[in-house]
């Protein structure tokens, strides 16, 4: 359980980042919306997974998980860098988001 | 020595203050404390990268906010830790700086070539 929170709460974190990129292009209402909400789910969610997860463990996912999403959106959306350097460095964020699951 | 590097150390400082806020928190004044706190974050987060790459503050930012939950963890919580747990966070971390001064290096190189 705790660990569906974390995810979500990444997620939504990479909602929020997405909504404060088009906020800071074109501020309406909309925008505002994804912005809030996203940040504010991320913020709830992971609340949430503390009460199952050690805060460090909670933590360390929640911002490999988020990093990562934002920058395969970045890639694909953007059009940002798919340099082998970031192939990489995503690659061990989930290796080690993965391995952290495991001894967990 | 970059003036920005204090908003840096601030915003790593307000962001495990709201983490520690969140497992303590009790009742609604507690949040009346944390709220704002997380705002601040923000701000100070924004100040910093103002006069740093983006990249370089978030690795730093993350790395610092990792060990410190994992301190906080071991010191106010109780918790403990196996070695490998520890190996694997160090990972984590280690990615999320290699991706971040990545980004930092492309982008200098990108504003070289265009000047």
């Amino acid at each position: 359980m705790g660990w569906l929170f974390v995810i979500l709460a990444a997620i939504l974190e990479t909602i929020g980042v997405i909504g404060l990129k088009k906020y800071s292009t074109t501020k309406n209402l909309m925008n505002a919306m994804i912005l809030v909400s996203g940040f504010g789910g991320a913020f709830y969610f992971l609340y949430a997974s503390f009460d199952y997860l050690q805060v460090s463990v909670a933590y360390a996912v929640w911002i490999g998980i988020g990093t990562t999403a934002a920058v395969i959106i970045n890639m694909i959306f953007f059009g940002e860098s798919k340099s082998i350097g970031r192939f990489v460095a995503v690659l061990v964020i989930v290796v080690g988001v993965s391995g952290l699951k495991y001894v967990s | 020595m970059n003036k920005s590097w204090i908003f840096v150390i601030l915003t790593s400082l307000c962001e495990l203050l709201w983490i520690f806020g969140f497992n303590v928190a009790s009742t609604w004044w507690h949040w009346a404390i944390i709220i704002p706190i997380i705002v601040v974050d923000f701000w100070f987060l924004a100040k910093a990268c103002e006069g740093l790459p983006t990249g370089t503050v978030y690795a730093v930012f993350a790395a610092a906010g990792t060990v410190g939950t994992a301190l906080m963890d071991v010191y106010i919580f109780n918790h403990t830790f196996t070695p490998i747990k520890v190996v694997f966070i160090c990972v984590i971390v280690i990615g999320v700086m290699m991706l971040n001064i990545a980004d930092t290096l492309s982008e200098q190189k990108q504003q070289k070539e265009a000047a």
